[in-house]
């Protein structure tokens, strides 16, 4: 839980004043583009940086000193992965996990050699994906009610990022609170139980992700040749539904683009409605139920990357 | 064995190996010097050699060793050592990115630096006493003799220099993100103190005036350390560990 965290670097505001509550138990998606605030946010969350101001507690303790309190609650596995390459992995493994329960170096010994890493080799030889790996196996095993995972899939390939999603979500019914984030929402809303969304360092969105899906079901996207005069698409749209969400934006070929967000999971009587109105220019293309959640955000919320 | 700790053991083992071999060497041409020092102190370029050549006859052996194990020896290899051995404790961490994965281990910064400290403490200052122990038989190949407690007394003075250039050391390496930046800092720093040393009218306020051949003869004939050489030094030590401890606590990765 966070409260008007807030954290600057020099001049530049990293994260502006952002509340979350989450948990107990399930998968929360931190979602972003690059630069958006999602590391910052984790990173206070586990105290490895202290906010400029605001409160953060995980599992009922307060974020205070260095946060060894909490990090004893919660594992972390960093975005930026930067491994000590001269360590054998299961070497590796022990020293991720000093400090944590006695068999979280077991469990987490399973959980690599189950995603196929070579325990006995050096660290050097390992690919990218096998070093994100590898850390996650070490943040999986500890028996800690909270998991927070900087891009715990950036770099798999898509067999072994559904086995982390898979593992992730297993962890989760049994009631652990796991705290994930990626710039790319397509890689991990399989697994998210709620969504958070950051952009430019505030938070955008919280919701669950079977209510974005929903949003994503009634989302109807309607597009006009150049020229078409917006606010007029716009008003006319909104007389037909009175109740949806609107929005007009200029495409960078110079069409007009429409979104609208219905009530109604069924979107004929809309745009049976809408094709009748004299003053609706006679749209090139209409898209509606099959957007991608990366699609939705980006008409929503105009924000790009994801 | 932690990574931390093997690195500080396979190095306190090639420093006190360095150490060891010239105090070899420096014991064994000690006959050559004791029936040369007249040629030796006429070699002497500077004024400041050609006292310390003089202090060195004048002591015998005891001077001799002390200024051949402690003064060059010591505080040559060991400023080296103790150097090398902080320099990367947390710059070392940042450089490599692999600081936020230090950090995000449930332990707290105030033991994980403590126990880096210490590590590092002793593998610059257990090789001193360690080499010093093996004085009293080494000088038996040529028929001379030191007292243990002298020696033990001199290897803590100069335990306390290196342990002051080691924190010093050490609290750059948990503001910095460059372990290259800060060796070349403070070995530039020890030749500048070595150089004010050999200069007549600045010497007295060189660093190495507190572990000069003069403190050692000093400990050698009083069996006893003088305090305001040595504590100085300690509480030097105390302070940058206590205000390492604070710039590692706000310290981001």
């Amino acid at each position: 839980m966070a409260r008007g965290v807030t954290r600057a670097f020099g001049g530049h505001v990293a994260l502006h004043p952002t509340d979350l509550d989450l948990g107990p138990g399930g998968v929360i998606g931190l979602l972003g583009p690059n630069g958006s605030g999602k590391s910052t946010l984790l990173r206070v969350l586990t105290g490895l940086v202290r906010p400029d101001r605001g409160e953060a507690w995980v599992d009922g303790i307060a974020l205070s000193g260095d946060g060894t309190a909490i990090r004893r609650r919660a594992t972390y596995a960093p975005g930026e992965l930067a491994l000590y390459t001269e360590m054998r992995a299961d070497e590796h493994l022990a020293w991720l996990l000093r400090g944590r329960d006695a068999g979280a170096l077991p469990r987490a010994r399973a959980t690599a050699e189950a995603l196929g890493l070579p325990l006995r080799a050096r660290v050097r030889t390992f690919s990218h994906g096998m070093k994100r790996q590898l850390v996650f196996a070490a943040a999986l095993a500890p028996d800690v009610p909270v998991r927070i995972l900087d891009e715990p899939t950036e770099g798999l390939d898509p067999t072994k990022r559904g086995a982390v999603l898979d593992l992730l979500s297993e962890d989760a019914r049994r009631g652990t609170t796991v705290l994930l984030s990626s710039h790319h929402l397509g890689e991990v809303d399989r697994a998210c139980d709620r969504l958070v969304f950051l952009s430019g360092g505030k938070k955008i969105a919280d919701e669950t992700a079977e209510s974005v899906t929903r949003r994503a079901r009634r989302y109807v996207r309607l597009q006009f040749a150049g020229g078409s005069d917006g606010a007029r698409v716009a008003a006319t749209l909104q007389r037909v539904a009175p109740t949806a969400n609107v929005r007009t934006e200029s495409s960078p070929s110079g069409s007009l683009r429409a979104g609208v967000v219905l009530d109604v999971d069924d979107p004929r009587a809309f745009l049976s409605a809408a094709m009748s109105e004299g003053s609706l220019p006679r749209p090139e293309t209409i898209e509606y139920g099959q957007l991608s959640l990366a699609e939705l955000y980006r008409e929503l919320y105009g924000v790009e990357g994801c | 064995m932690s990574r931390e700790f093997r690195f500080h053991v396979w190095g306190a083992i090639a420093w006190f190996v360095v150490l060891e071999a010239l105090l070899v060497g420096a014991i064994l041409f000690w006959p050559s010097f004791e029936e040369n020092i007249d040629s030796l102190k006429a070699m002497a370029p500077i004024q400041v050699l050609k006292d310390m050549v003089d202090k060195l006859g004048e002591g015998g052996v005891a001077a001799y060793v002390n200024g051949q194990h402690f003064f060059k020896g010591c505080n040559t290899v060991g400023t080296l050592a103790a150097v090398v051995f902080a320099m990367g404790t947390v710059a070392g961490e940042a450089h490599r990115g692999t600081l936020e994965m230090l950090l995000a281990r449930p332990l707290s910064r105030r033991r994980v630096l403590t126990e880096r400290y210490v590590s590092g403490a002793l593998a610059v200052i257990v090789p001193v006493f360690v080499s010093s122990l093996t004085i009293p038989w080494l000088l038996g190949f040529v028929d001379e003799d030191m007292p243990v407690g002298p020696l033990l007394l001199s290897s803590t003075q100069e335990s306390a220099l290196l342990l002051a250039v080691y924190s010093a050391t050490f609290l750059y390496s948990c503001a910095s993100s460059k372990p290259i930046q800060i060796a070349f800092a403070m070995l530039l720093f020890t030749i500048f103190q070595f150089s004010i040393y050999m200069i007549k009218e600045v010497t007295h306020v060189s660093l190495f005036r507190l572990t000069d051949v003069d403190t050692f003869a000093y400990i050698g004939a009083t069996h006893a350390l003088e305090p305001w050489k040595f504590l100085p030094l300690v509480a030097f030590s105390v302070t940058a560990f206590v205000a390492a401890q604070f710039v590692y606590a706000r310290r981001t990765p």
